[in-house]
């Protein structure tokens, strides 16, 4: 490969990276090619490497006050999502067990007095809170 | 990256990579710009750094502030460890070298 072209290529990749890296290191960059295909490195390979760098430094995030500010929001808005399905969740069996304990109590009364479960009132038996409850109704009735 | 991380015996090196490490080690004795850090790492462990993943190191290294580059009137800016690059780079070797002696026993052992 001749001169021109192998500058060239090596130009066209440096091209790549973010503005703010080629006012850093942009002109020492083309200067250490230079002296790397003087030692008789290929100019391909040099490109090559260079444009996996230039794919980094535009892929890898920076920290700062922005992103560390978008990070935050970000975090704000999953936690309280986080916390609004979670209680939505435990609310909606609590909503389903007190209406069947409702059902319950209204059929115990009618009862002779039991300490065991009560028929119809499965679901909420599963609760160990439920069964001690029950008990303790079906003992005072 | 401070000082103390370092002298409290973290390994912040770990995660670096290993041209990092390389770097690192090219400068622990004295000041070099890319082209000599390239020549002297091939020559040190036989690794060829590309440019490209070089400069990556050296940016990387500069913002854990374990590196710092030194005023130069040339296009070429010089590099210099600094006192938690130095440390830092004392706490990953002695982490190797455990691994390492830890390694060579075992292999003794197992009569490898």
């Amino acid at each position: 490969m001749d001169d021109a072209r192998a500058t060239w290529l090596v130009e066209t990749a440096l091209r790549c990276y973010p503005a703010r890296w080629r006012r850093r290191h942009g002109q020492e960059a083309g200067e250490l090619a230079a002296l790397l295909i003087k030692d008789g490195t290929p100019a391909a390979s040099i490109a090559l490497s260079y444009l996996a760098g230039a794919a980094r430094e535009r892929l890898t995030p920076r920290p700062g006050p922005r992103l560390t500010a978008a990070a935050c929001a970000l975090l704000v808005v999953a936690c309280s999502v986080g916390a609004s399905a979670g209680l939505l969740a435990s609310a909606a069996p609590a909503r389903a067990a007190s209406a069947s304990q409702a059902r319950a109590h209204a059929h115990a009364r009618c009862q002779p007095s039991s300490a065991g479960p009560v028929p119809g009132v499965a679901p909420a038996m599963s609760r160990p809170q439920l069964i001690i409850w029950e008990a303790g109704h079906g003992r005072s009735c | 990256m401070s000082k103390r991380d370092a002298s409290a015996g973290q390994d912040v090196l770990r995660r670096v990579g290993e041209s990092s490490v390389l770097i690192l080690i090219s400068l622990a004795d004295g000041p070099k710009h890319g082209y000599a850090l390239i020549q002297d790492i091939k020559e040190l462990a036989g690794v060829e750094l590309g440019p490209g993943t070089l400069y990556g190191a050296l940016d990387r290294l500069e913002r854990l502030g374990l590196i710092e580059p030194l005023p130069s009137d040339d296009r070429r800016h010089p590099y210099r460890i600094t006192v938690p690059g130095a440390a830092a780079l004392r706490v990953h070797l002695d982490a190797l070298e455990r691994v390492s002696a830890a390694g060579r026993l075992r292999l003794q052992l197992g009569g490898i």
